[in-house]
């Protein structure tokens, strides 16, 4: 038996060893099993916090976990979970651990089955929807995916990041006297996850993860401005270092840049709303959270099918199966999105959480409605091909239908001809909060800046506005799309119960359309 | 689950072998041992579905130490953890990685003493709640479906219908021990209960739940039968016009209002950010005169009750607004020593926190883990307990909607968020359901879900307060720490918008 001190992600291997048969083999042996997978999960991260020109925290530390789904039962089927928290003690005895959550699942799994056949005969007419628990097909493959870094996580001296942060929070503290309160946050990390089935899939993947926060506030008579933004992408330390990101700045630059956009904005005058529509033009970077919430989120397969009615809301796009927006016309003809894992960014990966390879999901083509991103249940349900959108924060969690790389696609125009196009309009720079109706049928979302145009020129800057429009209203509106796509990572995405908190990309161009100012 | 002797012994062990390292002076070791089950529902009736959707739980144990270092370069502090070893070699992990992760925090004052405050809470979990079987986790969640079917059936409703929600236990066991004397332990369960019904075709959505700290009195169907019952109240919903609009806002929004935005704002780690809706307002008026704000720690029964904070510390009540007036923070005894040498303190608050040393009372330091737990990962943070928003008023429900006349009954929010940041206090929000139009004093025709937002300023809802009841309720919403024992509340002028006429 191998043993080490502390874990590594090469324990993965270790551990690989003595658990695959307890899912090919043991799961097997279980009355009435159907299917069976294990998620193993291992990261290796360090990161500091300063606040104010001090240092206020650091970690170097190691998770592992692991994830079970069983789906059994007689007559009729249904799924099981477990999900626990290990750690170098348990190694040892990781064959009995893994087990054990095998049986838990497994009991929770068979006794749902019980109780679903009873309530198909006593819901009555209501009973008639509750059915027999399939999984769509999907190739079965054994691979190993390395991770992409020029610097390793492991290998970056915590006192890196302790200085890092410390002197960036200094240069921002120092920046201007009405800055009150900073913080400056970087973290770099290894992930390794495994991936094994009853069907023999067999996923071995890694990926490095590097991100760098600042929260900084400005506060003088007229009031506050708190505003904060992330650099960050799959790959190493190069991301804080060598402003190998999509802002392409160190994170002093980026911190400073923020700080100064603060500073601005207090003096500032407030954004009046307006009772009509205006033109708008976004940029890149609010628009990054635009798709996120009127494209990405309603795009989502188990939102369509009301699994998150009591939470994050359904889709405006699909009442049921047999009504629904597929095939209509959405949006402009200019307007094409999609969400694509294979794009490197903070939604990279080349499996999902089940398995299944993942691939391009087309939205919206030219204004039409494509489809959704899905998992192995929900594409069963709606007939169509799994293509690899599942995905947890962490093994011991059940994974959930996510965006990956959710993004409008670039158009052909230069983002200066689409401005200089307004004679009297609002430019939104920067996104900041955002809101939105149950069904993602609405929306209103603050940006960081916002300008005047007038006469195809940026005029007087305002502060805490944004806009606000039904979101298909926004989407028909569209009538420019620059050609300055960009990818941000944003790594606070919440979804599930309990919430997982999830970083993912999502990306866009510079857009014009119409909305109210709010 | 580990049991409590366990993680005691765990703590003892460890204070001993701390004590006898030479360049540590301090040092506060916990171990805890937690389990989140929850049974998630969908049902749907017009689309194949499982009912019970995911019997699923999360679980760990472990030990956490945090330590302060006598170094070269002045006094350090430090954090580390390790899962699944509560033995002398997890403390020593566990203190060779604060030892690594030791920084210069000039904010650090001390560990917390003993309080001279006394816990008020012991042996108050339930043991059947701690020793729940997985097949016992799988049919409760049954449980709140045949609730909500069992109405729908009655009724005679079978189009489109949705079940939604789910039922959590939630296993806490905790020990805390330092060097600087502190020496304490708790267990907790609790069972929640959090549904939502519609009747899709007509666009109506219900609400309801069921709480409790007891398997005995927990009664999970009658919250699907409530949130039922509620759907089929509200078919037939109308829209509004936009405008200004007098309300009534149920315990639902009150709850949602107070996590999202009050709640933080009163919070002292984002006083010390200067991110706030009540920046520099301590001991000023923010709301209507009768508006009462405390936490409850100790709560006998509540659901969010505890004996000790995870800093081993006795929980209790904390004031935070008395008769419309800001007078405390909830704290953990960090924040708590750094205000009191804060030289920006009078900026942040209004006043010189040395003047009102019991509003910053340290009785809210938790460790809260994703989901419920009381994590020996994490350090120690800000956390609400039972929120009991209350009024020297005696108003009944009748009695606002008396007051109110003709408005608006919002009684399900969602999505609210301070749009410009905590500190101006702008928020939004969208009415999702549970909600109706008040005509003559009396709840007259729903309004159809999604069709409205809210857009207005934190400030000017708590100054326009008219009524608050007496009656209040214990309310949960989705991803909150903290229970709100929530009235119903009266507000004139609230700003409405019309929106989505397509969909």
């Amino acid at each position: 038996m191998f043993m080490k001190d502390r874990i590594t992600i090469d324990l993965i291997d270790d551990i690989k060893k003595r658990i695959s048969n307890l899912v090919t083999g043991y799961t097997k042996g279980l009355k009435g099993c159907y299917y069976a997978d294990l998620r193993v999960e291992i990261d290796e991260g360090r990161g500091a916090l300063s606040e104010n020109g001090e240092s206020r925290e650091c970690y170097e530390d190691t998770n592992l976990s692991f994830g079970v789904r069983v789906i059994a039962g007689d007559g009729i089927k249904a799924p099981g979970y477990f999900g626990q928290v290990i750690g170098m003690a348990d190694i040892g005895r990781i064959e009995r651990i893994v087990k054990e959550g095998i049986d838990h699942a497994y009991r929770r799994g068979y006794s749902n089955a019980v109780a679903k056949l009873r309530a198909k005969e006593t819901f009555g007419q209501l009973g008639k929807s509750l059915w027999d628990t399939l999984l769509a097909p999907i190739e079965i493959h054994q691979d190993k995916v390395p991770a992409v870094f020029d610097l390793d996580p492991r290998e970056i001296p915590l006192e890196d990041l302790i200085d890092i942060t410390k002197d960036v929070s200094k240069e921002v503290s120092s920046c201007d006297k009405e800055i009150r309160f900073n913080q400056i946050m970087a973290s770099t990390m290894m992930v390794r996850e495994l991936f094994l089935s009853s069907e023999g899939v067999d996923i071995d993947q890694s990926h490095a993860l590097t991100e760098g926060l600042i929260y900084v506030v400005a506060q003088n008579e007229e009031g506050t401005q708190e505003l904060y933004d992330y650099i960050g992408d799959q790959r190493g330390w190069e991301v804080i270092t060598q402003g190998i990101n999509v802002h392409e700045k160190s994170l002093c630059d980026f911190s400073l840049d923020l700080a100064r956009d603060a500073i601005d904005l207090i003096k500032a005058e407030p954004l009046k709303s307006t009772d009509k529509e205006v033109t708008i033009v976004t940029d890149p970077h609010y628009n990054a959270l635009l798709v996120h919430e009127i494209i990405g989120h309603p795009m989502e397969l188990d939102r369509g099918l009301k699994y998150e009615t009591a939470y994050a809301g359904r889709s405006w796009l699909l009442h049921d199966l047999d009504d629904h927006h597929i095939g209509e016309q959405i949006a402009s003809p200019l307007v094409t999105a999609y969400s694509d894992p294979s794009l490197h960014g903070y939604g990279h990966y080349k499996y999902d959480d089940e398995g299944t390879l993942a691939k391009r999901v087309i939205h919206i083509d030219k204004g039409i409605f494509k489809g959704f991103m899905n998992s192995r249940q929900t594409a069963a349900l709606l007939g169509v091909e799994p293509n690899g959108s599942f995905k947890a924060i962490d093994a011991s969690f059940v994974p959930l239908i996510r965006m990956s790389n959710t993004v409008f696609a670039g158009g052909d125009t230069d983002p200066s001809d689409i401005i200089s196009g307004v004679d009297d309009g609002y430019y939104l720079k920067g996104h900041r909060i955002p809101s939105i109706s149950e069904s993602r049928e609405n929306f209103r979302i603050s940006a960081v800046k916002v300008y005047r145009i007038k006469n195809g020129q940026l005029d007087q800057l305002f502060r805490n506005g944004g806009m606000t429009s039904d979101s298909k209203a926004y989407l028909m509106n569209v009538d420019a799309v620059g050609n300055d796509f960009k990818l941000y990572p944003i790594p606070n995405c919440g979804k599930g119960q309990p919430m997982q908190t999830k970083r993912l990309c999502n990306g866009a161009p510079t857009l014009r359309s119409r909305a109210r100012l709010i | 689950m580990i049991t409590i002797n366990k993680l005691r012994r765990s703590i003892r062990e460890g204070i001993g072998f701390i004590k006898g390292i030479g360049d540590i002076i301090d040092a506060e070791i916990v171990a805890s041992s937690n389990a989140n089950l929850l049974t998630r529902l969908n049902y749907t009736s017009h689309i194949p579905c499982n009912g019970v959707e995911e019997p699923k739980s999360t679980e760990s144990y472990g030990v956490g130490v945090y330590a302060v270092f006598k170094t070269t370069d002045g006094i350090k502090t430090g954090f580390g953890s390790e899962p699944g070893d509560l033995s002398l070699k997890g403390i020593r992990k566990s203190l060779d990685k604060a030892r690594r992760n030791m920084v210069y925090d000039p904010a650090f004052k001390s560990l917390p003493h003993p309080s001279n405050e006394k816990s008020l809470l012991r042996g108050y979990h339930d043991q059947r709640l701690m020793e729940i079987k997985d097949e016992e986790i799988v049919n409760l969640g049954w449980r709140v479906l045949e609730g909500a079917i069992g109405v729908f059936n009655d009724t005679g409703v079978s189009e489109k219908i949705i079940i939604g929600g789910d039922l959590i236990l939630i296993q806490e066991r905790i020990a805390v021990g330092s060097t600087t004397g502190i020496d304490a332990y708790d267990e907790t369960s609790l069972i929640m209960a959090s549904v939502t019904s519609m009747i899709e075709g007509e666009n109506t959505k219900g609400s309801g739940w069921a709480t409790g700290i007891c398997m005995d009195k927990f009664y999970p169907e009658e919250a699907g039968a409530e949130s039922a019952r509620s759907a089929i109240a509200t078919r037939g919903g109308e829209r509004i016009d936009d405008g200004e609009y007098n309300v009534i806002i149920g315990r639902q929004p009150v709850t949602d209002l107070m996590n999202n935005i009050i709640i933080p704002s009163l919070t002292l780690s984002m006083i010390d950010a200067s991110s706030s809706a009540f920046l520099g307002k301590m001991r000023k008026k923010v709301s209507a005169e009768d508006l009462i704000i405390y936490d409850s720690g100790a709560l006998p029964g509540g659901l969010g009750s505890k004996s000790i904070t995870c800093e081993g510390l006795p929980t209790g009540r904390t004031d935070l607004i008395e008769n419309g007036v800001i007078v405390g923070f909830l704290a953990n005894h960090y924040y708590s020593c750094k205000i009191l040498g804060d030289d920006e303190a009078k900026r942040k608050l209004g006043v010189d926190p040395n003047d009102y040393k019991e509003g910053f009372v340290p009785r809210n330091g938790f460790r809260f883990e994703t989901g419920g737990g009381r994590s020996y990962r994490r350090k120690v943070g800000i956390s609400p307990t039972n929120v009991m928003v209350d009024t020297m008023d005696e108003f009944t429900t009748e009695d606002l909607f008396q007051k109110v006349g003709n408005g608006v009954y919002i009684g399900r929010i969602w999505y609210t968020y301070p749009m410009n940041g905590l500190g101006p206090g702008d928020f939004t929000s969208t009415i999702i359901g549970d909600s109706y139009l008040i005509k003559n004093g009396k709840l007259s025709t729903p309004i159809k879900p999604n069709t409205i937002r809210i857009n207005d300023n934190i400030n000017n809802l708590l100054m326009n307060i008219t009524g608050i009841t007496r009656d209040k309720r214990p309310t949960i919403i989705w991803a909150a720490d903290e229970v709100v024992h929530a009235p119903e509340i009266a507000m004139k002028g609230v700003k409405l918008s019309n929106i989505v006429r397509w969909n």
